[in-house]
């Protein structure tokens, strides 16, 4: 019966199950974008290979928000000072916002490489002089860009000496000095990347970096990854429930008015139901399971509406990440059934109070 | 035989608007297991709301309505449904059989509210013979014609056997030759499985197919043939009875 209704009423049927698809796309996708890029972004910190991030007092934990006020020097100290220290580098970073947003690092080639070593080149090398680029392949693919070519960053032409494997810090890499050149921030850096000759090493390396340069800011990478989830980004949560909110209430919303419509549609329906023995509760179970199945479809029509807006994302923008994590497939399967589920309690209730007589004498 | 439904002094008012209407005014009768019986009078008498009443579909205002010795003033919704599902069958003038299911859905749905299984048994099969919709029961109720629209409807009233089966208007809307049919049925199923009929009709020749007569008029009963001795094996009413 649940099914030869929903097929009878091909149009309200269909509409509803887009809107609960819809619900699910949403939610999926742009939980999927903020948790893909920040995902993305920590794995590619991690992938500098260092141990410990040192940065200013104040610093963002958005790297390319971060100013450069610390002494390059520093790094030359901590090496010579602090035992267990295998190398550190000294990185500027900026934030690039031609033709998309990106960080880029201002990198001295050799300690940056002792860090986590050899960068693996695509083609091309390293920078020659200070007008040269290194891009990884992501950003090369979606520039369409080579070696020998020119392109614009930090509204300057810059050549491109080479292409490296993606994960290492940034998309793009710039000397060091030409950044700090383009900043103002001679001899200055943004951040550290310290690397520790052993596991064992990390700690005490902390500890003695805490009371040496007291009050400055220091990450143990194996940290990073939970520090830069949604929960600890500032707003982000927030944005994230709002997005929910707003899918749940529109499920609610289409689900309700569709489930209405039916009831007044199938008046006569619910007074034969009711004449032939159907309890009140047989009356709600039917409608319930109604926007179940409608919820169910709209279910199984928004992961594959997400992975269609997933892919188009990608080829659009192949910078950005779009994660679909389990828990959050499941989060927005339960948003889009709940919906359902009490976008139908109002109308379930009124069909089952209608009076049978006067039900059954609806035109 | 034992009265199986019986109204007490049954009273029956409605409100409309501020205006109390009394539909029903002290309605007495008594009616026994396999009669079959034709409740008459013209519109606005009160004769659907008595059947309404009969079939536990609503409260009595006044007096009292024993189906099968139980008082349905006294039931709650839950109870007054599980008698409709398990002891009342109704056939109504516009069929009302659920559009978008088939013949044979229509019935099945009566016996899966009635806890029945869906598979085909002997009683459903020689019900189908009997009233010949076996080849009709994978049509829609938009497929068929107005009688066997109403005969699908027969069916899933009788489907489940209940003791009593209410009947509004059932030729109101067929013309004469599917009228005979219809009746003629309802005939054969008060012979062969002794159910209990009450046909609310305007129409005085549909009253000559019935053993008793009820007249109502203004909410009263004002004449009742009475009930008459019931001949297990009496002969099927001519087919060719012209109502």
């Amino acid at each position: 019966m649940i099914i030869s209704s929903l097929v009878s009423r091909p149009v309200r049927t269909l509409v509803s199950i887009l809107a609960v698809a819809l619900e699910v796309t949403l939610i999926l996708v742009i939980v999927g974008l903020t948790t893909g890029i920040l995902a993305e972004s920590n794995g590619r910190i991690v992938g500098v290979g260092a141990d410990i991030m040192l940065q200013p007092q104040n610093s963002s934990m958005f790297l390319g928000l971060s100013s450069a006020p610390m002494p390059v020097s520093i790094g030359t100290k901590i090496v010579a000072q602090i035992p267990g220290v295998k190398a550190v580098s000294p990185v500027l970073t900026q934030t690039n916002s031609d033709g998309g947003i990106e960080t880029v690092f201002g990198i001295e080639p050799v300690s940056f490489q002792a860090i986590g070593g050899p960068l693996r080149w695509v083609q091309g090398g390293l920078f020659v002089d200070n007008h040269d680029v290194v891009v990884d392949d992501i950003y090369a693919t979606t520039k369409n860009v080579s070696v020998g070519n020119e392109v614009q960053i930090l509204n300057q032409r810059f050549r491109v000496a080479g292409i490296v494997e993606h994960g290492r810090g940034a998309r793009v890499y710039l000397p060091l000095q030409a950044a700090q050149e383009m900043t103002g921030a001679i001899d200055r850096a943004s951040l550290f990347f310290i690397k520790t000759n052993s596991d064992q090493d990390v700690e005490p390396v902390m500890s003695q970096l805490a009371v040496k340069l007291e009050g400055y800011r220091l990450t143990r990478m194996r940290e990073l990854v939970s520090l830069m989830s949604t929960n600890n980004i500032p707003g982000l949560n927030y944005f994230i429930q709002t997005v929910v909110f707003i899918a749940v209430c529109v499920g609610v919303l289409v689900i309700f008015l569709s489930m209405y419509t039916t009831i007044t549609e199938r008046t006569r329906e619910i007074g034969i139901l009711r004449s032939l023995g159907a309890s009140k509760g047989y009356v709600v179970r039917l409608i319930f399971f109604e926007s179940f199945m409608i919820c169910i479809l709209g279910v199984g029509l928004g992961l594959i509406g997400s992975k269609v807006v997933k892919s188009f994302v990608i080829m659009v923008f192949p910078t950005l990440t779009v994660m679909f994590t389990p828990t959050w497939i499941f989060r927005a399967a339960l948003f889009a059934i709940l919906s359902g589920l009490i976008g139908s309690f109002y109308p379930s209730l009124k069909a089952a109070a209608q009076d049978p007589i006067e039900a059954l004498a609806y035109e | 035989m034992k009265a199986i439904l019986e109204t007490v002094d049954l009273r029956k008012t409605y409100r409309i608007g501020t205006v109390e209407v009394e539909a029903l005014r002290g309605v007495n009768i008594q009616l026994r297991e396999g009669e079959l019986t034709a409740v008459m009078g013209p519109s606005g008498c009160g004769k659907s709301t008595l059947m309404h009443l009969l079939g536990a579909m609503t409260k009595p205002s006044g007096g009292k309505v024993l189906i099968d010795g139980q008082d349905i003033a006294e039931l709650n919704d839950r109870q007054r449904t599980e008698i409709r599902r398990k002891k009342i069958g109704f056939v109504f003038q516009k069929f009302n059989l659920l559009p978008t299911l088939t013949a044979r859905a229509n019935i099945n749905l009566a016996r899966y509210l009635h806890g029945q299984s869906l598979k085909n048994d002997q009683h459903l099969t020689e019900l189908l013979r009997m009233l010949m919709i076996e080849e009709k029961m994978g049509r829609k109720p938009s497929e068929l014609s107005g009688g066997e629209q109403q005969r699908v409807a027969i069916a899933r009233a009788v489907v489940n056997r209940p003791s009593i089966l209410l009947a509004d208007e059932p030729t109101g809307a067929l013309d004469s030759k599917n009228s005979e049919i219809v009746l003629n049925m309802f005939r054969e199923l008060n012979r062969k499985f002794k159910q209990t009929i009450v046909l609310v009709t305007h129409n005085p020749e549909l009253a000559t197919f019935t053993d008793r007569l009820i007249e109502m008029r203004d909410g009263q009963v004002v004449h009742d043939s009475g009930p008459v001795t019931l001949d297990a094996d009496r002969e099927l009413q001519p087919a060719s009875r012209s109502i």
